[in-house]
């Protein structure tokens, strides 16, 4: 595997040389400080290039060319990460060995040309094309309490702290999705085209030189952009006393979900000890809180802690039944603390490190993962393959504990089941 | 072992059938650093009820068993727990339990002949106890619960409770809650001594391993397993027409959700290789009802729909053509529905592009290890081979028996249900 980067002034472009895939990846990230207004924006104009394009006008006419292309597959999504949104725009191809010569080209420059030449008339988007696509998205915000265990989780989210990052709804909100039209989702697609930052990248058997020159007939800007804010979150303090928020849902299960503050800690602590931590913790069907709460207690099916880098928060979940409510959070609550107290072994620790580096064996056979592993390092510089296997065997249990003193309980979320009358 | 090359696709398969009957497929990857493996038995929550090995009598067991056997094959006599060896490699471990099979997986990068082994090992070695039966319970019933709360997990199963008459696919694979509580460990051993036998079960593994090596480990540990006469089980006759065309419900939902179900009896078809008659079926439902049909492109001109799903399902002599959708509208996407079935129009350009996709993916699909692996499993289940000619059957496919396939197939034999919005304002 060979990586090349070339600063292009405007953008980045990143090229990963490797012979193990059959198919050629190119991911197109785009990326600026979250605004929470324009969340919903944002997700329809990336809604908006899968529908249609100034030369395939409708979604049909898109997908018959997609499928020609020997099936490229082409998407978008956005999210966030810390203080920034993403726009990424995906492009997934068979290597020319496997179609015919030049279908790789043509599957790039259809890819481009869906994003630099969209369906717009007069600085205007296509007006039934964003009809629909405002419909789409109405029907998944009106949807979201269907899924019970991220809607607890986006709940938490905003008790936790209703001002920062952390509590805007990356789904959208259905009062700034009545405020798009057509010439304001231009605008911002104008706004996105000139001050986002953007890289690309490139995975797969292509020639440097080629992806160099495609690159550059096809992808220009007319602004140099600069980081503006850091990408991770300013830490907050937890609140002295526990905040618990109860709310009540025609369901069979309890969904609960505890936020937690993660303060003063190192990037060092952030990349290596805080994973293994929660390796231990709650991160696996061997950790403490999987073992003692489902297995021993038998109080959930399921049940999971994660660390949420950007934030500074670890978010614990599980599926309970609602009279167990005390049971459990005392029962996490005594794994923390005994967490803090280093009770825990060595084998715990060894068992750990041998996940993080199956994760990153697992990196290499995935160009996805690859291409998110290059662009962790592009935004906030985290070591390499190579530089993580050897420091993540340097952590120490007492490490280890000073991660778990510095986390602690903030916010105690519950999703209350509650049925009284069955279907 | 038998070598045979995955025509187009520039891989190798490697099979053999022990003399006790156990199937073992591998496929070395010489570019990967990963391995996955599956240890799987052709026995799933359909089968409940059946003669024992050495008995004459029928026996029903509760519903839900085997999942919950999927379950127990984690304890161990030993107090080894399956998770904390696979673990100790940084490997992951996971069961699922469908209505035809239960698998045991372990997937990673190290101690492959560790991890192999002991995979063997411990499917090998069920440990049920009063005690660790009664604790699992608990921990199933939450699970059962997580399901019960999503509407579209209800609604799947209110339509095979209307597409079935008999057959037990009505049932939740894993089973009513009061049926997983009456489970007993002699019910467990019962079903584990009858259906986890060499001849009724496969090992498909696939990825960075040695293929001689890996033999060895699957002979050392099962050579003396002996092949057993499966279990009678009691057959279903299924009904040729649906159980009830029109059901509905109520959630707490903001957008309803319509469920259909086509009953294609297969029996009176003319195509009657069952993966042939699947590639057809599929056929139909991508150029009819697929992402580039001019029937969705109308829905979401209308924006009549916000999710849409189709589904293939098989059971002996019979196909399942499922839709699941979401929709403000109801009455007017069944109208639509069946209007695209009275009047289905294919098109040999369509016919062409759509079998260009299938071979692209079959090419995606090798490039992953875990999906090569699903791939064959869903082979080895459905029709109990591994499929290794898949692109030069797409690539024969032909138009016109597609178009005489449909005429053969009775396009009123449905079943809906409807999911409204409770409380409607």
């Amino acid at each position: 595997m060979k990586y090349i980067t070339k600063n292009l002034r405007t953008c980045k472009l990143h090229i990963i040389k490797t012979k193990k895939f059959k198919t050629i990846t190119v991911r197109i990230n785009f990326r600026s400080p979250i605004v929470k207004n324009e969340i919903t924006m944002r997700n329809i104009l990336a809604e908006m290039f899968t529908q249609s394009s100034k030369n395939y006008k409708t979604k049909r006419d898109l997908t018959i060319k997609a499928q020609d292309l020997y099936s490229v597959g082409v998407n978008t999504s956005t999210n966030r990460l810390g203080n920034y949104t993403n726009l990424n725009f995906f492009l997934n191809v068979l290597n020319d060995k496997y179609t015919e010569k030049d279908n790789f080209i043509e599957a790039f420059n259809f890819f481009t040309d869906i994003i630099f030449n969209p369906d717009v008339e007069d600085n205007k988007f296509n007006k039934e094309r964003l009809d629909i696509v405002k419909d789409l998205c109405r029907k998944t915000l009106l949807s979201i309490k269907e899924d019970p265990a991220s809607y607890s989780v986006l709940r938490m989210y905003e008790s936790i702290d209703s001002n920062s990052p952390i509590s805007y709804r990356m789904v959208g909100y259905l009062n700034d999705l009545d405020k798009i039209n057509e010439s304001n989702l231009y605008d911002y697609y104008l706004k996105v085209l000139n001050n986002d930052l953007v890289d690309i990248f490139v995975i797969g058997d292509v020639k440097e030189a080629e992806i160099i020159k495609l690159v550059k007939d096809k992808i220009k800007f007319k602004t140099l952009k600069k980081e503006r804010v850091p990408y991770i979150l300013k830490e907050v303090k937890p609140r002295t006393r526990l905040l618990k928020v109860t709310e009540s849902i025609v369901n069979n299960q309890s969904n609960l979900v505890i936020g937690c503050r993660i303060n003063n800690i190192s990037e060092y602590e952030r990349n290596y000890v805080l994973t293994l931590f929660n390796v231990i913790f709650g991160g696996s069907p061997d950790s403490k809180l999987f073992k003692e709460v489902r297995e021993k207690n038998s109080l959930c099916y399921t049940i999971r802690s994660v660390p949420n880098k950007f934030d500074n928060l670890l978010v614990i979940r599980a599926g309970i039944d609602k009279e167990n409510y005390n049971k459990t959070v005392t029962l996490i609550d005594k794994i923390l603390t005994s967490m803090k107290k280093g009770k825990f072994t060595d084998s715990d620790i060894n068992i750990a490190k041998e996940y993080y580096k199956t994760a990153l064996d697992d990196i290499l056979e995935d160009e996805n993962r690859i291409i998110d592993d290059y662009f962790m390092s592009e935004i906030i510089s985290t070591d390499n393959i190579d530089e993580k296997r050897k420091n993540i065997n340097k952590v120490t249990k007492s490490e280890i504990v000073k991660v778990a003193k510095k986390i602690k309980m903030d916010t105690i979320y519950l999703l209350e089941g509650d049925i009284n009358e069955k279907n | 072992m038998k070598k045979t090359s995955l025509k187009g696709l520039d891989l190798d398969i490697f099979t053999e059938k022990l003399d006790n009957g156990l199937e073992v497929i591998f496929i070395p990857y010489t570019d990967k650093k990963n391995y996955f493996i599956t240890y799987a038995t052709r026995y799933g929550s359909t089968v409940t009820k059946f003669k024992p090995v050495g008995s004459k009598r029928m026996v029903s067991v509760p519903t839900g068993i085997a999942h919950f056997l999927e379950h127990k094959m984690f304890e161990q006599e030993d107090g080894v727990d399956p998770f904390t060896f696979f673990s100790m490699s940084g490997t992951g471990a996971n069961a699922s339990t469908s209505f035809d099979s239960t698998q045991y997986i372990c997937y990673g990068t190290k101690n492959f002949k560790e991890n192999f082994d002991f995979l063997i090992k411990y499917v090998n070695s069920p440990y049920f106890t009063a005690e660790n039966v009664e604790k699992e319970k608990g921990i199933i019933i939450e699970e059962l619960k997580m399901y019960l709360d999503i509407p579209d997990y209800r609604l799947e199963n209110k339509l095979k409770e209307s597409v079935y008459k008999t057959h037990p696919r009505r049932i939740d694979i894993g089973g009513t809650i009061s049926d997983v509580e009456s489970i007993t460990k002699e019910d467990l051993y019962k079903c584990y001594d009858s259906f986890y036998v060499p001849n009724n079960m496969f090992i498909i593994v696939a990825g960075n391993f040695d293929k001689d090596e890996a033999i060895s480990i699957v002979k050392d540990n099962l050579k003396d397993k002996k092949k057993v006469k499966l279990p009678e089980i009691k057959e279903v006759k299924e009904q040729i027409s649906v159980n009830k065309k029109m059901d509905s419900f109520e959630a707490d939902i903001n957008v309803s959700k319509l469920a259909f179900g086509l009953k294609i009896p297969t029996t009176s078809l003319s195509i009657k290789n069952d993966l042939e008659l699947d590639l057809y079926l599929s056929m139909f439902i991508s150029i009819v009802f697929g992402i580039s049909s001019e029937f969705r492109e109308k829905l979401r001109n209308k924006k009549l729909i916000n999710n849409f799903y189709t589904e293939l399902e098989k059971i002996k002599d019979f196909r399942v053509f499922n839709i699941m959708a979401s929709t403000e509208n109801i009455d007017e996407l069944i109208k639509d529905i069946k209007y695209e079935l009275k009047n289905i129009k294919t098109d040999k350009d369509t016919f062409e592009r759509i079998k260009k996709v299938w071979i692209a993916n079959e090419v995606r699909i090798t490039d992953n290890v875990d999906a090569t692996v699903g791939n064959i499993y869903d082979d080895m289940i459905k029709y109990n081979k591994v499929i290794t000619n898949r692109v030069e059957l797409i690539r024969k496919m032909d138009f016109k028996k597609l178009n005489k396939l449909l005429t053969e197939i009775d396009f009123n034999n449905y079943s809906i249900v409807k999911l409204n919005v409770k409380d409607a304002k």
